[in-house]
C-alpha cells in the first residue's frame, strides 16, 4: 500500500513537471504575441520620437543621422525582425531618451514597483479576507450591507480623484506624509532610509489597497457564502465541530480558491505598474516609467516595460493554477 | 414494542421569508406541531413528497437548525433546551446520514480523516493517528478497503461515498441514526446494497433508525413503522403492516398506489393527484391536503382535522374518520 502511494506521488511530480513545460511553452507564445502587438501599436502613435528629441533648428541631416542610429530608417517589418532577434538574445535595446540600456532602466524601476505591490497585496489580503469572511457569516445583516456598499464604492472609485483627495488631506493639510517620490533626496543612511521610504509608500499603497481590498472582500465573501451552503459544512456541524473550526478548516480552504485566482491576476497586472497611482505620487516604478516613456515616445523602454508585464502575467497565471490545484485535489492540471 | 427512546412533542419549525423592507413577514410552515414517539431498536420510516418537511424535521431533531417551538425528549431529557455545550455529549448518540453523498463530504479532506474528525471533535481521540484504528474498523464494517483511508471523496462512486457517510455517522457509536434520503441519489441496484447494509448494521449495532425518504417502496422495505407527512404535518402513522393492509388516509392511498408492482403491471389502478403541493407559506385553514384530495368534502376546506387514533397504534389526520369516531 505504501508503495502504491509512493508511485502515485512520483507520478504526481512528473505530471506537474510535464504540465509546467506545456504551460511554459504556451506562456512563451503568449509573450511573443503580446510583444508583437505592443511593437506595432507603439509605432502607430501619430508622432515620431526623433522630432521630439532633436531641435527643429538643427536641420534634416541631424534628424536623419539620428533615425539611422535608432534604426528607424529601415522598413517597419525589418525593424520588427531585428527587435525579435535582439529580444531572443536578451538585448532590449537602448532608451531613446537617456541612452541607457533598457534592461538597466527597468531594473532600476522594478524594485520600487515590487515594493509597492508587496505592501498593497499583503494589506489587501490581511484586511480583505477577514472582512469578507465576516460579511459572509453575517450575511444580509447590517455589517454585511455596510461592507457591500463600501466595496462598490471602493471598486468604482476613480484613482486620481482618490489620490488627490488623500494628497490634499494627508500631505498638504495635515503634513503627515510626503507628497511624492519614494524617498527624500539625498537618500539617508541605514534605518533612517527605510523609515523614510516607509513614509513615502503609505499614500500610494493606501490608494491601491482601497480598490484592491474591495475586490478581495467581494471574492472572499461570495466564495464563503457559496461554500457555507454546501452540504459538507452541515456534515461538519453534525460531527460536533463549533463555528470557528468549521469555518477555518472546512470552509476557508474551499472558499479561498476564487480569492487566490484573483490575487494572482492582481499581482500579474501590478508588476506592470499602477500607472495612474505611480504617476500621481511620482513613484519611481514601472507604471511611472510607462507614463514617461509614452510622453517621450521612447519605443525601446515601452517595449521592455510591456515585456516585463507580459512575463509577470504569464508567470502569475501558472503559479495561480498550481496553487489552486494544490488546494483542491479535484482540480486536475490540464492544458 | 420496546421503550420510548425519543418523544417528539408539538415540534414546529417556521422559516421566515423576507419580502422586502416594509412588507409583512411571511413564514414557511416547514414542520407544524409534529408529535410522535420513537421506540428503541425500531426503524421509523418518514415519507412524503418534496417540501413536506421530512428533512427539516430530521435536522431539527438533531439541532442542526433551531426549532420554532416544541420539545424533543431523548431518554426523558428535553434536548431542545440544552445549549450546544450540554448537547455535545448527546449529539454523539444522535447522528445523521445526509442526502447527497456527492455534496456531503468535504472534497479537500481525505475520507479517513473525514471519518476520524468526529472522534477528535468530541474529544474521544486526541489525534488522527489514534483515531486511525477505529476508522479502519468502520471502513471494514461498511465494506470498504482500508486503502480508502488515504483517498479523496472524488475518487469514489456514489454508493461508496454513501458507505463513507455511513461510516462517518457510525464512528461515534450513535444510538439513533437519522437517514435523510440516504439512498435517493443512488442507482436502484446500489440502493438495494445500501439498504441491506443498513439492515445488517442495525442488527450488529442495535441501532434505532429514522429513515426519511420520498420513496414509499424503500421505506416499506426497511421500516417497522411508517409516518406519512404532508406540508409539515403527520397525515398517517402506523406500523408497516397496518398501513399497507388498511390504508386510511387518501394521501397514503395515493402514495401506495404509485408504488410500481411488476406482478400487477397495468392492472393496478393508480390514483393520480391533481396539481402540485400547496404553498407552505402561511397555509390556509382547513386540511392541508384538501386542495388535491380526491375524497375532499366541504368541511375539509375550513376545519383543520386532528390526528386521531383509529386503531391501536394507527393514527390518521382526516375528516373522513373524525366523523366516524363521533358516531361511535
Amino acid at each position: 500500500m505504501l508503495d502504491a502511494i509512493y508511485i502515485q506521488k512520483e507520478r504526481g511530480t512528473a505530471k506537474v513537471l510535464k504540465y509546467m513545460v506545456r504551460r511554459g511553452l504556451k506562456g512563451l507564445l503568449t509573450i511573443f504575441v503580446s510583444i508583437t502587438i505592443t511593437f506595432f501599436i507603439i509605432r502607430l502613435m501619430p508622432a515620431d520620437p526623433v522630432s521630439l528629441l532633436v531641435d527643429p533648428k538643427m536641420g534634416p541631416e541631424v534628424q536623419e543621422a539620428m533615425m539611422k542610429q535608432f534604426g528607424l530608417d529601415k522598413p517597419l517589418i525589418e525593424q520588427y525582425f531585428i527587435f525579435i532577434k535582439e529580444v531572443m538574445t536578451g538585448n532590449l535595446g537602448v532608451s531613446f531618451k537617456t541612452r541607457q540600456p533598457v534592461i538597466e532602466v527597468i531594473m532600476q524601476r522594478l524594485p520600487w514597483t515590487l515594493l509597492l505591490l508587496t505592501v498593497t497585496v499583503s494589506f489587501s489580503l490581511l484586511i480583505g479576507i477577514p472582512l469578507g469572511m465576516l460579511a459572509a457569516k453575517k450575511r444580509n445583516q447590517f455589517f454585511d450591507k455596510l461592507i457591500s456598499t463600501l466595496v462598490v464604492i471602493g471598486i468604482s472609485m476613480f484613482i486620481p480623484f482618490l489620490s488627490f483627495g488623500l494628497l490634499y488631506i494627508f500631505a498638504y493639510l495635515l503634513k503627515l506624509f510626503p507628497t511624492g517620490g519614494a524617498y527624500t533626496p539625498p537618500p539617508a543612511e541605514g534605518f533612517a532610509y527605510y523609515l523614510d521610504v516607509a513614509r513615502h509608500v503609505v499614500l500610494p499603497a493606501f490608494t491601491l489597497v482601497i480598490s484592491n481590498v474591495a475586490t478581495i472582500i467581494l471574492y472572499t465573501r461570495n466564495g464563503m457564502i457559496d461554500v457555507l451552503k454546501e452540504d459538507y459544512i452541515r456534515t461538519a456541524y453534525s460531527k460536533g465541530w463549533d463555528d470557528k473550526y468549521v469555518i477555518r478548516t472546512h470552509a476557508l480552504k474551499n472558499a479561498l480558491i476564487p480569492t487566490i485566482t484573483v490575487t494572482g491576476l492582481m499581482i500579474g497586472t501590478m508588476v506592470g505598474g499602477a500607472v495612474m497611482t505611480e504617476t500621481v505620487y511620482s513613484w519611481p516604478g514601472i507604471g511611472r516609467l510607462i507614463y514617461d516613456s509614452v510622453s517621450a515616445l521612447d519605443y525601446p523602454v515601452l517595449q521592455g516595460a510591456f515585456l516585463v508585464l507580459a512575463i509577470a502575467v504569464v508567470v502569475m497565471n501558472i503559479l495561480t493554477d498550481l496553487a489552486v490545484a494544490w488546494l483542491d485535489p479535484r482540480i486536475k492540471l490540464g492544458g | 414494542m420496546g421503550e420510548k427512546i425519543l418523544e417528539v412533542r408539538d415540534l414546529t419549525k417556521y422559516f421566515e421569508v423576507s419580502n422586502g423592507l416594509f412588507r409583512k413577514k411571511k413564514y414557511v410552515h416547514a414542520v407544524e406541531k409534529v408529535s410522535f414517539d420513537v421506540y428503541k431498536s425500531e426503524t421509523l420510516g418518514i415519507v412524503g413528497e418534496s417540501g413536506s418537511g421530512k428533512s427539516t424535521l430530521g435536522r431539527v431533531l438533531l439541532k442542526l437548525i433551531k426549532q420554532t417551538s416544541g420539545k424533543v425528549f431523548y431518554n426523558g431529557q428535553d434536548i431542545m433546551q440544552l445549549n450546544s455545550k450540554e448537547f455535545g455529549k448527546i449529539r454523539r448518540e444522535l447522528q445523521m446520514v445526509f442526502q447527497d453523498p456527492y455534496a456531503s463530504l468535504n472534497p479537500r479532506i481525505k475520507i479517513g480523516d473525514s471519518i476520524a474528525e468526529p472522534l477528535i471533535a468530541n474529544c474521544i481521540s486526541t489525534n488522527y493517528a489514534e483515531a486511525k484504528k477505529k476508522v479502519y474498523e468502520l471502513l471494514d464494517l461498511v465494506g470498504l478497503q482500508p486503502e480508502s483511508y488515504e483517498r479523496y471523496p472524488y475518487e469514489f462512486s456514489g454508493g461508496q461515498r454513501q458507505r463513507i457517510s455511513i461510516a462517518r455517522a457510525l464512528v461515534l457509536e450513535p444510538k439513533i441514526l437519522v437517514c435523510d434520503e440516504a439512498v435517493s441519489a443512488l442507482d436502484v441496484s446500489v440502493q438495494a446494497q445500501i439498504l441491506n447494509l443498513f439492515n445488517s448494521l442495525k442488527k450488529k449495532l442495535d441501532l434505532t433508525y429514522l429513515f426519511i425518504s420520498h420513496d414509499l417502496s424503500v421505506v416499506k422495505h426497511i421500516s417497522d413503522r411508517i409516518m406519512v407527512m404532508y406540508l409539515g404535518e403527520i397525515m398517517e402513522l402506523a406500523t408497516t403492516d397496518q398501513i399497507f393492509s388498511k390504508t386510511y388516509h387518501p394521501y397514503t392511498e395515493a402514495l401506495i398506489s404509485a408504488i410500481p408492482d411488476p406482478a400487477e403491471r397495468g392492472r393496478k389502478k393508480r390514483i393520480i393527484l391533481e396539481g402540485d403541493i400547496t404553498s407552505p407559506i402561511d397555509p390556509p385553514p382547513g386540511c392541508r391536503f384538501s386542495g388535491r384530495c380526491f375524497k375532499t368534502m366541504e368541511i375539509c376546506k375550513y376545519q383543520h382535522p386532528e390526528l386521531i387514533e383509529v386503531e391501536p397504534g394507527h393514527f390518521v389526520r382526516c375528516h373522513l374518520y373524525s366523523e366516524r369516531k363521533g358516531d361511535c
